[in-house]
């Protein structure tokens, strides 16, 4: 390429737009790991320094529970006990069982769809498909009274039940994939005698590493961030995930002052899997982006 | 391998015609054998959480309901009142405005940023970091945005006064929803810029090659290659993310300690409200029916939309 | 890889599977007559009192552990409504006049009348009229847990700067015209960057330091922490008739002179845009040095005369009105939930929470004035042992003809956010004070035909 001096100017210009996107987008965690990082009594006089002047790591021991309840309102909180480790734990747990088996009952049914024949398949995938146009919010509050009237609230049962099944998405998703994926090696397989199942189990799903991982990966995203169903469904202790943990530790705080150190050092603990996440998963996850993009 | 992807359903529809006829009825006793045990689960949980609440959710929103009791048929009573109801026109008409700046400024900005990298880098680490906002929970960005933008404590806000650029408020009636808006926007332009760059990927190399020979600059190669080229693309990512736009919650339920003030009280909240603070269920799945007519509408006309600038390109 | 996945699934399945069963275990059982009460309440300025209380109760009752929950007002309804909705309430919770009713209306409430009877409390060591603001048609819906009043809070340090004395305040005068010598207080106690206060031509109402007064607007449809005092001491009533009148009267041209009185402090400069609101309550903006004066409630005696406050106070009664002076008392309760697994447990902990030896406890700590009317006097001594005077919030009190009770009727929650949304789009400025409440009055009435 030609490098005028305008080019140049023009590409320097370009890079500094970048380095801004970047500084925007980083710099409010920085902000709050700041915050997470002072003490509640410093929040009127640091407010605009970019460094804490009296570091301490309370806020996150309160949010861990590691403190009593006395020590946690002298720090600007209201003395509830919260655990967030547990909360992470739920959340794990949570988005790990639907994004695992939603996407294998969703490559189940994407494979049938895709593959099998029998009577009233295009009607019933018709019907699937129609399906991605209602918006949650209709399913949402009928959901929650069946999940009510079979006693469900409060379990990780009643939590993962609408989504562990499947998602209209993730069945025409992974469908679409199926299709291309060229029948000969299927059709080799047949001849060595292999059953439907086998085919699927064997070479199909080998074959659909990429799709089926950027599936799974983003029902995970999905789930981690998830906050109303989880909320009405699984807002007590022992089903509580991170998001629902932190909605209820703001409702939670004393009434003249939010806790916003102990806000922060919640939040930041909410980032730092999606971080570890980031670092192991970077690449697979920012290319899979390719996928759904296109569908 | 992601532009393979990307372009081979068709394909490979076409080749899954070709079946010589042997095979396929062979293959047909099997799959009536089969198909139960692969669709069962999909199935069982598409009737159970989808078709049943939907039938349910019609049923709802003609009773008089209030989760406690049982549900008392009213016919088209909660309708007729959604009709006159003022707040339930002005939570549409909020979120709608909460759609429209979210979504052009999310995607002219990750149009942006998504023209730079292509231009400029194929760093993954920037990627990634672009990425990170739409990784975190909207309960978390929400909290952070509240905390920053606090008119006595934020840090963004002593930034803003000091620039002498007040305004961003979640309590003003004119920037309130602006506020929420673009929130999420930071949340959701890296996820979006990604997108866009994807599909620049897949516009040949040489397109820009030859047309740098001809001296065309930077900004006539985006605006004569790259938009065109990525219409298709940018119809899709719109259609998804508008869809999604209108189901903002968390942001706002976070964001105000009270209820969200009129100026930001969204279609989703007020659902919520109506169901879980008044114990009107048969109201809110009213409302929520009529969003589903909006937004089956809204889809339908993009999707118009979408296969005109298809046909386009062809 | 794919066996690690395997067995990842399997293993997150199973732990589900646990996580599902421990929950149905978990349900605060009966396991060996042991029982486990969740009680909510809002303040957490009284949480610590009442885990005394609690703490007592559960020495005297061995079998039963009060597990106490707070949240915060802003929320608390909405959580509590969510919660019942779920039909997983709390077994008892601190109920307010102008929430319960719905629950009553929805029947969520446990009457307590048939326990008060048998066991024989004594209904008539409450302070006067609290217990009876719980009861609808013969039944009974809470005991009398505390009693509120509001008084004016000011910093000292402030006023004395510019002159003002605590005896300039002891007998203020207020109206909606000119705001009365409250108004001068204010103007006075309002000062700028450049130290003019707000008497002085000088004044720069764009760059307040102090203003002098706080207003709170996220109030609800009571206006406790202000309007609401002000407008009845102009002479404004809520309703046709309380508690369970049916008709609000919120159109009432005095309210619309009460919430302009408001909108010109806004306008001059006096008090802090409602836009430019912070997450920040008032005490905690108090504390920060940004305001002069503002509303209290008595429970919030402990926030500003605490040895943690960061500002010296002191509290002086309302102003006198064209009507004289008006506080509201309100009384708190403590509600059952009817669909408690643990009814009579839950009654033990109730009738424990409305006893002298749970409202003693409570007194000493000074938190709240409990409904017993000798706890009150142990209370008030107690803040008195501490420095501290409070006086003002008992005198109001026994004033004849100076208090009023906040209304009770159905539809509380709503018509708090129909009348809170109105009066703030007032303050706003988009709409005007005389149509915003006539509509919102309308919108508020049409809901209990």
């Amino acid at each position: 390429m030609l490098k005028t001096p305008g080019a140049k100017a023009g590409r320097g210009v370009a890079w500094v737009l970048l380095v801004v996107a970047v500084v925007v987008t980083a710099f409010p965690f920085y902000w709050m790991v700041r915050t997470s990082l002072t003490p509640s009594a410093d929040l009127f006089s640091d407010a605009g320094s970019l460094w804490p002047h009296h570091p301490t790591l309370i806020n996150f021991a309160r949010v861990l529970g590691l403190t009593s309840a006395q020590r946690d309102r002298a720090a600007g909180g209201s003395g509830a006990h919260i655990n967030f480790l547990w909360y992470t734990l739920n959340s794990i747990i949570y988005s790990g069982v639907i994004a695992i088996a939603q996407t294998f009952f969703c490559a189940m049914a994407g494979y049938a769809f895709a593959r099998l024949r029998f009577p009233g398949r295009d009607a019933l995938f018709g019907v699937f498909v129609a399906a991605l146009m209602v918006p949650p919010i209709f399913t949402l509050l009928p959901n929650f009274a069946l999940v009510k009237d079979l006693s469900l609230l409060n379990t990780f049962a009643g939590l993962v039940a609408p989504s562990v099944l499947m998602t209209p998405f993730a069945v025409f998703f992974l469908r679409q994939f199926f299709l291309s994926i060229p029948r000969d090696v299927e059709e080799a397989a047949i001849l060595d005698g292999a059953n439907r199942w086998s085919q699927f189990w064997r070479i199909v799903i080998p074959m659909s590493r990429g799709p089926l991982i950027t599936i799974g990966l983003t029902t995970t995203v999905w789930a981690w961030k998830d906050f109303l169903w989880p909320l009405l469904v699984g807002r007590a202790e022992n089903t509580r995930v991170l998001t629902v943990a932190l909605g209820i530790f703001l409702q939670q705080s004393p009434n003249t002052q939010p806790d916003w150190t102990g806000l922060m050092a919640g939040s930041t603990l909410s980032v730092l899997p999606v971080l570890i996440l980031l670092i192991f998963l970077g690449k697979r996850l920012v290319q899979s982006l390719n996928f759904t993009g296109i569908k | 391998m992601t532009a393979v992807i990307g372009r081979t359903p068709g394909s490979a529809a076409k080749t899954g015609r070709g079946d010589p006829p042997a095979k396929a009825r062979a293959g047909m006793r099997d799959d009536r054998r089969w198909a139960p045990l692969f669709i069962a689960p999909a199935l069982i949980g598409f009737a159970i959480f989808y078709v049943y609440p939907t039938v349910r959710g019609v049923w709802f929103s003609l009773t008089d309901y209030s989760l406690l009791g049982a549900p008392d048929y009213t016919g088209a009573s909660n309708y007729r009142q959604l009709a006159h109801d003022p707040q339930f026109w002005n939570s549409l008409k909020v979120t709608a405005y909460y759609v429209v700046v979210n979504i052009v400024s999310q995607t002219v900005i990750a149009l942006g940023l998504a023209a730079l990298m292509h231009r400029l880098t194929r760093s993954v680490v920037l990627r990634a970091t672009l990425l990170v906002p739409w990784l975190v929970p909207n309960v978390t960005v929400g909290l952070l945005w509240a905390w920053l933008l606090d008119a006595n404590l934020g840090f963004v806000n002593h930034l803003l006064h000091s620039l002498g650029l007040g305004g961003l408020s979640f309590y003003s009636p004119t920037w309130a929803m602006p506020s929420v808006a673009l929130v999420n926007t930071w949340a959701y332009t890296g996820y979006t810029a990604l997108l866009f760059y994807a599909g620049m990927l897949q516009i040949p190399q040489h397109l820009y090659e030859s047309a740098a020979v001809d001296g065309a600059g930077e900004v006539r190669m985006f605006r004569r290659i790259t938009l065109p080229l990525l219409r298709p693309i940018l119809a899709l990512v719109l259609v998804v993310s508008l869809i999604g736009s209108f189901q903002i919650f968390d942001t706002v339920a976070v964001i105000y300690p009270h209820s969200p003030i009129p100026a930001t009280r969204v279609i989703y909240y007020y659902i919520y409200q109506q169901a879980f603070s008044y114990f009107h269920m048969g109201y809110a799945s009213a409302i929520a029916m009529v969003l589903v007519v909006v937004l089956g509408l809204l889809t339908f006309v993009q999707l118009r939309l979408l296969r005109a600038s298809r046909s386009d390109l062809a | 890889m794919r066996h690690h996945g395997r067995l990842a699934a399997g293993a997150l399945l199973a732990v589900a599977l646990a996580g599902s069963m421990t929950a149905c275990g978990n349900d605060s059982g009966d396991a060996g007559g042991k029982v486990t009460l969740n009680y909510w309440l809002w303040d957490d300025n009284q949480t610590a009192s009442y885990q005394e209380c609690a703490d007592a109760f559960h020495t005297a009752n061995p079998n039963i552990t009060v597990k106490i929950t707070q949240t915060a007002w802003a929320q608390y309804w909405q959580n509590l409504t969510t919660q019942i909705a779920s039909g997983d309430a709390p077994d008892v919770w601190t109920d307010h006049v102008s929430y319960y009713p719905q629950f009553v209306t929805s029947n969520q409430i446990l009457d307590i009348q048939p326990y008060v009877q048998r066991d024989k409390v004594d209904l008539s060591q409450f302070q006067a009229g609290l217990a009876d603001l719980f009861v609808k048609d013969g039944k009974r819906y809470g005991l009398p847990k505390d009693w509120d009043t509001m008084a004016l809070v000011y910093n000292t340090t402030l006023l004395s700067a510019q002159g003002v004395t605590a005896a300039d305040l002891t007998d203020l005068t207020w109206n909606p015209t000119d705001g009365g010598t409250l108004q001068q207080v204010i103007a006075k106690a309002t000062v700028d960057a450049n130290g003019h206060n707000g008497l002085d031509p000088a004044f720069d109402k764009n760059h307040v330091k102090v203003y002098g007064f706080l207003p709170e607007f996220a109030d609800g449809s009571q206006g406790q922490n202000g309007w609401g005092d002000l407008a009845e001491s102009a002479g404004f009533t809520f309703l046709d008739k309380n508690p369970w009148g049916t008709h609000y009267k919120y159109d009432d041209p005095k309210l619309a002179d009460t919430i302009n009185w408001y909108k010109q402090l806004i306008a001059k400069g006096y008090s802090p845009k409602f836009d430019k609101q912070s997450t920040l309550g008032r005490p905690a903006v108090m504390d920060a040095g940004q305001g002069a004066i503002t509303f209290a409630g008595s429970w919030e005696i402990n926030s500003y005369l605490s040895a943690t406050a960061k500002q010296k106070y002191a509290f002086a009664p309302l102003p006198t009105g064209p009507t004289g002076r008006k506080t509201s008392i309100n009384g708190l309760s403590d509600a059952i939930y009817a669909g408690t697994k643990h009814k009579e447990q839950a009654w033990d902990w109730v009738k424990f929470l409305g006893s002298a030896a749970c409202q003693d406890l409570v007194a000493k700590n000074a938190v709240v004035f409990p409904a017993i009317a000798e706890a009150t006097d142990k209370a008030l001594a107690a803040h008195q042992a501490k420095g501290q005077d409070v006086q003002v919030f008992t005198d109001e009190a026994k004033a004849s003809g100076g208090t009023f009770f906040l209304p009770v009727t159905d539809h509380g929650n709503e018509i708090s956010q129909t009348v809170q949304d109105a009066i703030q789009s007032i303050v706003l400025g988009q709409s005007d004070a005389a149509s915003g409440l006539k509509k919102a009055n309308n919108t508020v009435n049409a809901m209990f035909q």
